[in-house]
């Protein structure tokens, strides 16, 4: 906005101060329904998780007289012995997010430098194909991994015509991160895309002028440029990949537990809400901070310059 | 002239080889998709060679009466989502992108902070706000719920679009005489026009396939990924991939118009900046 609107804007608001008058004006009125909306839907049921968490167990109405910490002691306590089945979950779901993030990481960045600065051709094909499992369902997705996995399913089947027989694949460690690796790749993909392609060719061939070699270009510009694509693709990709359910349902087929699993456990079967509120705190606290330092480190002006 | 020689054709398969990488990537992303579309065509339970081809899952699964009604549902939640995520969504976009006012990094990380949060974590918020508030099960908190995902979403997209559209016109519109509604009935809005129709339309396409929000709000109601979901841990049946398969024809023609779209937008502004 330049220093005449804002001039023009002020001198608006003293000439009519009528709060209505505001409220119904722009930007005012367009951010009413979204944040209504949120204050609603979004920040309420972030306050149920936590007042919930102070319940006494088994409650299913919410009692300020009753609060106790018991249920995250006996989280705590589980985690900090390492036996029993928070030691165990606990162990599990961050070696499933720390194996994805790592996964996620050394798949993309080939693949997002590729195509920021080698693709030229078929490029639109590539993104396409990028693109779509994103918003194809995550349980259909997971269950096509089932299907082509599965005993005598699409992999078994071809494998067996060229006489090749392997063992079970299905409800392993490794496959629940083979799912949630594929489906928390484009959220590491994307990122370090667009930093890698913001950055501008007369910058390449600066360097290359000046004699850097191909190791230098990439430890000297490549790398640092596409720092903050990694730092965002990781945050995303650890975040999601903590509150992963689905993939380790169907492709761990009920052998290996997750804190996700555990929750959704205390919250359908067990009608555990406070106890299910209390494992999930730890997971808002980690999604909240880490969705602020993404959404600090994301330029919307500058990803939408880059895309004209 | 011969290190030319070698070297293009170092180059070439240096080019080659990131084409492998990139191709194998995008077969890894689209596997499942193809293993889905393989055994919906499937003629018998147990998949093995020769491949015999039938149609058949398909019309079981157009015909069978719970299918139509999951598809009703999925119907009656996506449609209203659509539509309020799109104005609600854009109207976010506009305000954050067209206007400077305190707190607009808040308003942004506000905003866009749901489109971060695991699903199953918004879900299971929103199912217990739901019971306590009243609001409790069925189609009507599953739209609401999955607007506070799918809007900030559309705003995201909508932002984009507008941040890319020339400022000095809003002031040149000013300058002649338009007042707040014409300006943005008659410059701003056809301007973003290509942001809103791809941002509804992801949000069409998300609001369809979304699993963990509506499978917390739901109620009974059974919508079209929850049907699956619960024929899925039962025990085989190919009708299951032959509707998955239905869902992912739908979501990709959807997106390839998008797509297009976006592109057609690129046109134009790379035409004008030709000018």
């Amino acid at each position: 906005m330049s220093t005449i609107e804002k001039l023009q804007h002020q001198l608006g608001s003293e000439r009519d101060e009528s709060i209505l008058r505001t409220l119904i004006s722009p930007p005012t009125v367009f951010m009413i329904p979204l944040t209504v909306l949120l204050a609603f839907m979004f920040i309420g049921p972030i306050l149920s998780i936590v007042l919930f968490s102070v319940m006494p167990g088994n409650n299913l109405t919410l009692n300020p007289a009753t609060w106790t910490l018991a249920n995250y002691a006996e989280i705590i306590g589980g985690v900090i012995d390492g036996t029993g089945v928070y030691g165990e979950v606990m162990s599990n779901t961050v070696l499933i997010s720390v194996a994805t993030t790592l996964a996620t990481l050394v798949f993309s960045y080939p693949a997002a430098y590729a195509l920021a600065r080698k693709i030229k051709r078929f490029k639109l094909l590539f993104l396409l194909s990028l693109i779509v499992p994103l918003f194809t369902s995550v349980n259909i997705r997971v269950f096509g991994w089932v299907l082509f996995l599965v005993k005598k399913g699409v992999l078994q089947s071809l494998l067996a015509q060229f006489g090749i027989t392997t063992p079970s694949l299905l409800y392993q460690e490794w496959t629940i991160i083979l799912g949630t690796t594929y489906v928390y790749m484009p959220f590491m993909l994307f990122p370090i895309y667009l930093s890698i392609g913001a950055i501008s060719d007369e910058t390449f061939e600066a360097a290359r002028d000046l004699g850097a070699s191909r190791y230098m270009l990439f430890r000297d510009i490549v790398l640092p440029m596409s720092k903050p694509g990694i730092i965002i693709g990781c945050l995303f990709v650890f975040v999601l990949s903590l509150g992963a359910e689905v993939e380790a349902q169907l492709l761990g087929g009920g052998s290996i537990y997750t804190a996700a699993n555990n929750i959704s456990y205390s919250f359908g079967y067990s009608q555990n809400w406070p106890l299910g509120s209390a494992q999930a705190v730890g997971l808002l606290i980690i999604t909240v901070i880490a969705g602020i330092v993404i959404l600090r480190t994301i330029d919307l002006r500058e990803i939408a310059s880059r895309g004209s | 002239m011969s290190t030319d020689q070698s070297t293009s054709l170092a180059s070439r398969i240096g080019g080659g080889l990131w084409y492998g990488y990139v191709g194998l990537v995008a077969l890894f992303f689209m596997l499942p998709l193809f293993s889905l579309v393989i055994a919906s065509f499937y003629d018998g339970q147990i998949f093995s060679f020769p491949y015999e081809f039938t149609t058949d899952w398909y019309a079981k699964a157009l015909a069978s009466s719970s299918v139509q009604s999951a598809v009703l549902t999925t119907a009656k939640i996506t449609i209203p989502v659509t539509i309020l995520s799109t104005i609600i969504g854009t109207a976010g976009a506009l305000a954050y992108t067209r206007h400077e006012f305190a707190g607009q990094e808040l308003f942004k990380i506000f905003a866009l902070l749901p489109i971060f949060f695991p699903l199953i974590l918004l879900g299971l918020g929103m199912s217990m706000w739901s019971n306590l508030t009243g609001l409790g099960y069925g189609v009507l908190p599953a739209i609401i719920g999955e607007l506070v995902w799918i809007s900030p979403i559309v705003m995201f997209v909508v932002s984009i679009t507008a941040l890319s559209v020339d400022p000095n016109l809003e002031e040149a519109a000013r300058d002649l005489g338009a007042d707040t509604v014409t300006l943005y009935k008659d410059v701003i809005l056809p301007l973003v026009s290509d942001g809103i129709v791809s941002g509804a339309i992801f949000a069409f396409v998300l609001s369809w396939n979304n699993y963990y929000i509506v499978s917390y709000l739901k109620g009974s109601d059974i919508t079209v990924t929850t049907w699956i979901h619960g024929r899925m841990t039962q025990g085989f049946t190919p009708i299951v991939p032959a509707l998955a398969s239905m869902i992912f024809y739908l979501s990709l023609v959807l997106l390839v118009i998008a797509v297009i779209i976006e592109l057609r937008g690129e046109k134009i502004k790379a035409a004008l900046s030709r000018d």
